[in-house]
């Protein structure tokens, strides 16, 4: 197996809302993530999955356990200073939302261009503007779209535009929040082939974050299901589809509803009690590189 | 976020309020004095020119302004805790029976201005609205856009001029005329040309403000919903728009007290309307300090008050913000 | 026996600052009693202005330029706004897209119910609305209706915003129910919930549904029916079955090949090139011409026709033209998985 690029141990986030109110956004959820792999992160609304990628993303300080990116333990502070660059190209991070993501008054190819600025960093292909020119070519737009602005962009376009944003850097791990939660269907199948490119041609590793179960099915290598802020379910994607273990995979995986309309009728669909819900399991491995929250009671 | 017990929630705003009074009275002392001309001058008036430098200084202990400040603020505050704000030098009779006189006065021109600005500005905000970008709610948004921009003092003399001067149809001046105190009739008149130019001032502004929050509302999804299940126009408008603009409609009020009573008092000076206007102005050109204290912390107290007040309202009408922090309780202890 | 719900050439505009947007254009379908017709499309095409503009819901800048609505064969086209509120909520109420903005959020859950059933029945007693209210929520599958509907909507979690929204909708007994994307904004386990209840609702009171979408996945779930949209025309109407299995229209070819759930992992995803038109000053011919890989020269000239290729299944493209040259469809079969 290749080397290990991510590896999350222990991570734990909690909200403080007042004196003795804490809510445990994200609950000692520990994963890997191999080079040139894509990881699926599932989960419903308040489960804690968009914080489990802000927290890799030092967006948040986790308030327990760490995170190794390359080795380096980025929720310590005076490691990060020392490998602030490395941290801060190497790693990139999408939005659902490309309309408040991306500036307004800013035209594609400054946008395209900020972060090397910022780090500068050296351009291969002579100025700031080529650069932004091969990347715009890259996800699949032409020079024209240079000068424009991003309200003038549909929404597949602007999601094209964050993602040669984030290219422009070469990072070797991106960390998609969402990314085609808010587009069409067919321009969500454009969105998902760049992923796949990005990841097949650049060997670039993606964390990938998503509600819609039949794209992780795709496009993911392995997939991580997440309730209530808990890790309940790792393995790869063949094997978690073909042989859900927890409970919870099993309704989630029930609940996606299938294009066929015979197939579709004759299914039952089992919902998940959160009664039944034992957060205070340990995770096992049934199989190779399949784990599971076994709880308590069971 | 647990619920505040309320003792504590008013106890707490209670502090803040006389803390910002006491501080605001130490301001104003100080920056009084500090203030060029002569006090001596409203208590002795053209005397003070003729006066030996003995009896100057006879006259300053007497008054107590031979002191340095902070004894004299000392012994001010001690005196004001008892009741007593001293007399004011220019009226030579005690500072809070000189207010009273005044009192009413202000009163009866903010209070009825106040209602009939805000009773106003939601009966046009509401047509507005409902005529949305008809002829009548474009006239309408014209009209208040220019006429607010007027300044109040040139309103003022420009009515009196036509109404006064030259049409001779309303008084210029005064709160009544000689003799007739307690004529409500004759005080109406009077109080005409003050009343239209505070309402005219403000109406627009409170107006327009209640027009796009009622536009806002009307947009919202759920107003489709209350349409689709059948109900008319109107009862949207009332039951569901109106009824969720209110609780910011009450604390915007709340909040625009201190903007009006501001507006009164340029108002009064102009119109020489014996009010408490017209006597801060007074108090404070003839450096009448325990007049002015007094008015200065009056005035102060009414504006932090209301801004409280709003406060309050803002965070416990709406039913969202009141309940919320039980909601909030209830599931954390379900996660937590 | 007339249809229920008959529309015919409906065309609806709306003035823009650049012009005229043609949102929909020559529609018309017929919805029976009792069944459920989901309207399948991209954002844009159309298909959520369709719904309203049968409802009259629709802002003042958009107008109905011609064609027919007619309920149970009485026109409603021309009809009023005080008409209009007559029959809204009694023959047709509507289920929103975002339950967290779709009710009032300062009022009772109950009382907005309560409301929307003594619209249509104001004799009603208290005692007896209040009966009505529990009966309505239970039959949504909110339980402990007593104490919840004195709840304010900001109580409630997305679900159960959406299973109340229902209860509104369904205050008054409507023969018809519109449901904009009822689900989009939902969870995938709610969602299940959520469309399990619209059948079950539609089973048990017999309410004829169209089901806007964008989402395969659920009409294959609960439609009878399925009409796809594109820039503002039916391209293609036939039941469930007809369009899964048997789609004729290269655009749903198109929308079926790019879901992900057909694709093997690996593989290439297929995309549809280009981008849907502007509906201010639309191409002649057929729309989706310079996007279709099958286009024959007359896409670009002559807006095609529906063809009939089954009593229930129509498309409107040239392929099924019988001059036209014979294609096999790149999709179609059962579930290839």
């Amino acid at each position: 197996m290749s080397e290990i690029l991510l590896d999350v141990q222990g991570l734990t986030h909690h909200f403080r809302l007042s004196k003795s109110a804490v809510i445990k956004a994200v609950d000692d959820v520990s994963f890997q993530i191999h080079e040139g792999e894509i990881f699926g992160l599932v989960g419903e609304s308040g489960s804690g999955k968009s914080t489990v990628a802000r927290c890799v993303m030092n967006v948040h300080k986790p308030s327990a356990g760490s995170i190794y990116y390359q080795g380096i333990n980025t929720c310590d502070p005076a490691q990060f200073r020392k490998n602030r660059k490395l941290l801060q190209t190497s790693r990139q991070f999408i939005f659902q939302d490309s309309t408040s993501s991306l500036n307004q008054r800013m035209r594609v190819a400054d946008i395209i261009a900020e972060p090397m600025q910022i780090n500068h960093v050296k351009t291969p292909r002579g100025s700031d503007r080529e650069e932004a020119a091969f990347q715009l070519h890259y996800v699949g737009l032409d020079r024209s779209y240079l000068d424009k602005y991003p309200s003038e962009l549909s929404g597949g376009m602007r999601q094209r535009v964050t993602i040669a944003r984030a290219l422009s850097m070469e990072p070797r791990l991106l960390v998609a929040d969402e990314p085609i939660a808010s587009l069409d269907v067919s321009i969500q199948a454009q969105i998902i082939n760049l992923f796949a490119h990005c990841n097949r041609e650049h060997g670039c590793s993606i964390l990938f974050i998503a509600h819609d179960l039949a794209v992780v099915k795709y496009l993911c290598h392995r997939v991580g299901v997440m309730y209530q802020g808990k890790l309940v379910e790792v393995a790869p994607t063949r094997e978690l589809f073909e042989n859900p273990l927890h409970p919870y995979t099993k309704s989630l995986l029930d609940a996606i509803p299938i294009p066929d309309p015979r197939l579709e009728r004759a299914r039952v669909w089992h919902e998940f009690d959160p009664e039944q819900f034992d957060r205070n399991g340990t995770m096992v491995e049934v199989k190779p590189g399949h784990l599971v929250l076994k709880g308590e009671k069971a | 976020m647990i619920r505040k017990n309320p003792y504590i929630y008013y106890g707490r705003k209670l502090l803040a309020f006389v803390l910002s009074v006491f501080i605001l009275s130490v301001a104003v002392f100080y920056i009084a004095r500090l203030a060029p001309g002569d006090p001596l001058v409203s208590y002795y008036g053209d005397r003070v020119e003729r006066m030996s430098i003995e009896e100057r200084q006879w006259a300053e202990e007497k008054l107590g302004l031979n002191d340095p400040i902070y004894v004299q603020y000392i012994r001010w505050i001690q005196n004001a805790v008892k009741g007593d704000f001293g007399i004011s030098f220019k009226y030579k009779m005690d500072v809070l029976e000189v207010i009273e006189s005044r009192l009413g006065n202000t009163l009866i021109l903010g209070g009825i201005g106040f209602i009939l600005i805000f009773a106003g500005a939601l009966g046009l905000g509401i047509l507005c609205a409902w005529k949305e970008d008809g002829w009548l709610d474009k006239s309408i948004c014209k009209v208040g856009t220019i006429t607010s921009c007027i300044p109040e003092f040139w309103l003022s003399l420009m009515l009196i001029l036509v109404f006064a001067v030259n049409l001779h149809l309303l008084p210029s001046s005064g709160a009544y005329s000689v003799g007739h105190k307690n004529d409500i009739a004759d005080r109406a008149v009077h109080l005409i040309l003050p009343m239209t130019v505070a309402v005219i001032d403000h109406l627009w502004y409170y107006a327009f403000m209640i027009r796009n929050k009622l536009l806002e509302e009307v947009r919202a999804d759920y107003v489709l919903l209350a349409k689709s299940k059948g109900l008319d126009k109107k009862r949207i408008m009332y039951r569901h728009c109106l009824r969720n603009i209110m609780p910011s409609y009450l604390s915007l009020m709340a909040i625009s007290v201190p903007h009006i009573l501001g507006g009164t008092y340029i108002i009064e000076t102009v119109f020489s309307y014996p009010g408490i206007g017209t006597l801060s102005y007074e108090s404070a050109r003839y450096q009448d300090y325990n007049l002015m204290m007094v008015l200065c912390i009056l005035t102060g107290a009414v504006v932090i008050l209301f801004n409280m007040i709003a406060q309050i309202i803002n965070e416990r009408i709406d039913p969202r913000m009141r309940e919320q922090e039980i909601v909030e309780t209830t599931e954390v202890t379900e996660i937590g | 026996m007339s249809e229920l719900l008959e529309v015919k050439n409906l065309s609806v505009s709306f003035d823009t600052h650049e012009g005229e947007l043609q949102a929909v254009r020559d529609v018309s379908f017929s919805l029976h009693a009792g069944e459920v017709l989901a309207i399948v499309g991209e954002s844009g095409s159309g298909k959520s202005v369709l719904c309203k503009s049968i409802m009259k819901l629709l802002n003042k800048d958009a107008r109905i330029k011609s064609g027919s609505i007619a309920i149970n064969g009485v026109d409603i086209t021309n009809y009023s706004e005080r008409q209009m509120q007559r029959i809204r909520g009694k023959v047709f109420s509507m289920v929103f897209q975002d339950p967290m903005t779709s009710q009032n959020p300062t009022i009772p859950i109950g009382k907005q119910i309560a409301e929307a059933i003594r619209v249509h029945d104001p004799k009603m007693s208290a005692e007896q609305v209040h009966q009505r209210v529990i009966e309505l929520m239970e039959l949504v599958g909110i339980d402990r209706a007593e104490q919840r509907c004195k709840l304010c909507p900001y109580h409630f979690s997305g679900g159960m915003r959406q299973r109340s929204v229902m209860a509104i909708a369904l205050a008054s007994n409507p023969r018809m129910l519109f449901a904009d994307e009822p689900t989009t904004a939902l969870d995938v386990t709610i969602q299940a919930q959520i469309l399990d209840l619209l059948r079950d609702v539609q089973k048990k009171l017999g309410t004829a549904t169209i089901l806007v979408s964008h989402d395969l996945g659920v009409v294959a779930r609960v439609a009878d029916r399925v009409a796809v949209m594109y820039a503002g025309k039916i391209v293609e109407i036939g039941t469930a079955e007809e369009i899964f299995y048997d789609p004729r229209h290269p655009y749903t070819w198109g929308l079926m090949r790019s879901l992900p759930a057909y694709a093997q992992q690996g593989e290439k995803l297929y995309t549809i090139p280009g981008m849907p038109p502007v509906l201010i000053d639309p191409p002649a011919g057929d729309a989706f011409a310079c996007r279709n890989e099958y286009a024959l020269g007359i896409d670009y000239e002559q807006m095609p026709p529906m063809f009939q290729i089954t009593d229930t299944h129509y498309a409107a493209t040239w392929l099924m033209d019988e001059r036209a040259p014979k294609i096999t469809p790149p999709i179609g079969g059962m579930y290839h998985v």
